[in-house]
C-alpha cells in the first residue's frame, strides 16, 4: 500500500499540538495509524513542542504544590505498557476510529440516503462532524463545493475526481476553491471517513444525497 | 517549592527512567521543580487561568509518575514526551474532548522503521539542533510556529488573525517545517 495523498502539515500540527478539535485529531489520527511517514512529521512536531515547553518562561508553583503531589504518589498504580494482543482477523478500521465504531466496519449501521449512497454520523463537535459513508462501485454523491474544509480518508475501496485517485489510507483535503464529482472505483464498495466543518455547496439545483448527508 | 538548578536534558530522561524502574519519589521531586513550573508557564500562555493552569501542572506531573513505564528513551526526550502528556491532559479536562490517536498495538496499524539503535545517543544533539533552527526561522515563520502551539486556533482562525490569507499561513508552516526536519533528519 502506498499512500500518496497527505494531510497538510497545518491538519498534522493541528494534532500534534493539540489545537485541532476531537473531529480533525479523529480522522488524522486514523490516517497515521496508517502512514508512517505523517507519523515521523508528527513526531517531529511534537519534538517542537516539547522545545518549547523546556525553554517556556517557568511560572512559579504555590508552596504546597509539591508536597501536596509527593503526599499522592504512594496512592497512584503505575500504567504497564500495553502487550501486543493475539492476532486478530485483517481489520480494515484501524484505532483510533474502532473505538468510535465500537468494532469493524462490518458492525457500522448504514443508512442508505440515495442509490448506492448510504451514511453513518460518528461524531459532532461544534461546527465540525465526522461520518462515515459507503458508496457502491460506480457511485457518485453529485457536483458540489465547500463553504469550509473537508476531510475525507479513504478506508476501503477507492474514489476519483478531477484531483485524482484516491485509495485506502489516502486523505483528501477540498476547499472552496474545489469543485468535484467523486465517483467511486469499479472494484467495490468504497468507505470513507469525512469531516466537514461547514455545510456543502451543491452545483445544481437538483440537491445530490451528499445535500442530506452535509446539510446542516 | 524548593528551588532546583535545572538538569541537563539527558538526566532529565534519566529521571523518568529512575520512576519507571524503582518508584523514585526523590527522581520526582527534581522533575517536578524542573517541569511543573514551565507546564504552568504553557498553560497560561495558551489562556488558562493561574489556579486552573497550577491544578493541570500538578495532574500532569502525577500522570508522568503513573505513566512513566511507557516513556521510551528512544522515541522521545523527556521534554517532549511530558509535553504530550500535558496536552492530552488539557483536552481531557479542561475541553472535555477525547484524544483520538493511533495504537502501534492495533492490527491495523501500518509499522513504518523503528528508531534506530543509535537514536537514544542522537536524541540529544537533535533537540540541540531543533532549539537552534527554531531560533533561526525567520518572524513571519516563528509566529506562526508560535501561534500553532499557544493560540490554541486553527489554522483558519490564526489566518484571520493575522489578516493573512490562508494559503500565506500554510506556506509559511511548510517552509517551517522543511527547516525543522532539516534539522532534525527526518526529510524524507
Amino acid at each position: 500500500m502506498t499512500i500518496r495523498h497527505h494531510p497538510g502539515d497545518e491538519f498534522l500540527l493541528a494534532h500534534a499540538s493539540g489545537a485541532g478539535s476531537e473531529t480533525v485529531s479523529l480522522i488524522v489520527g486514523t490516517h497515521l495509524a496508517l502512514c508512517p511517514p505523517c507519523r515521523v512529521k508528527v513526531a517531529s512536531m511534537e519534538q517542537m513542542g516539547g522545545a518549547l515547553l523546556a525553554g517556556i518562561a517557568p511560572a512559579e508553583m504555590s508552596a504546597s504544590a509539591l508536597s501536596s503531589a509527593m503526599a499522592k504518589l504512594d496512592d497512584i498504580a503505575a500504567d504497564k505498557p500495553a502487550q501486543s494482543s493475539d492476532p486478530l482477523p485483517p481489520v480494515i478500521a484501524p484505532e483510533p476510529l474502532r473505538s468510535y465504531i465500537h468494532g469493524d466496519i462490518d458492525r457500522v449501521r448504514w443508512i442508505p440516503i440515495g442509490p448506492g449512497v448510504s451514511y453513518r454520523p460518528l461524531l459532532k463537535r461544534r461546527d465540525a462532524r465526522v461520518q462515515l459513508i459507503r458508496t457502491a462501485p460506480g457511485a457518485g454523491v453529485g457536483t458540489h463545493t465547500h463553504r469550509g474544509e473537508e476531510l475525507t480518508l479513504v478506508l476501503t475501496g477507492g474514489f476519483t475526481d478531477v484531483t485524482g485517485s484516491y485509495r485506502r489510507g489516502d486523505l483528501q483535503t477540498t476547499t472552496p476553491e474545489i469543485v468535484h464529482r467523486p465517483v467511486t472505483d469499479a472494484d467495490g464498495y468504497c468507505v470513507t471517513l469525512a469531516m466537514t466543518d461547514a455545510p456543502l455547496k451543491f452545483m445544481s439545483p437538483i440537491v445530490g444525497v451528499l445535500g442530506k448527508l452535509f446539510g446542516f | 517549592m524548593t528551588k532546583t538548578d535545572s538538569p541537563p536534558p539527558a538526566r532529565l530522561n534519566d529521571l523518568v527512567v529512575l520512576i519507571a524502574q524503582s518508584r523514585d519519589a526523590r527522581a520526582f521531586e527534581l522533575l517536578f521543580g524542573h517541569f511543573a513550573p514551565r507546564i504552568k508557564g504553557y498553560l497560561i500562555r495558551l489562556g488558562t487561568s493561574g489556579a486552573v493552569a497550577e491544578d493541570l501542572a500538578q495532574e500532569t506531573m502525577l500522570a508522568v509518575w503513573r505513566k512513566a513505564a511507557l516513556f521510551d528513551p528512544a522515541r522521545a526526550s523527556a521534554s517532549t514526551w511530558i509535553f504530550t502528556v500535558a496536552r492530552n491532559l488539557r483536552i481531557d479536562l479542561l475541553r472535555h474532548e477525547r484524544r483520538p490517536d493511533f495504537d502501534p498495538n492495533d492490527p491495523a496499524f501500518v509499522p513504518g522503521q523503528e528508531p534506530a539503535a543509535d537514536a537514544l545517543m542522537m536524541r540529544d544533539d537533535e533537540d540541540a539542533n531543533l532549539r537552534i533552527a527554531l531560533a533561526k526561522l525567520s518572524p513571519e515563520q516563528a509566529e506562526i510556529v508560535q501561534m500553532s502551539f499557544f493560540a490554541d486556533k486553527p489554522h483558519s482562525a490564526i489566518a484571520a488573525e493575522l489578516g493573512l490569507p490562508l494559503g500565506t499561513v500554510k506556506s509559511r508552516l511548510r517552509l517551517a517545517m522543511v527547516r525543522i526536519r532539516a534539522a532534525l533528519g527526518t526529510l524524507p
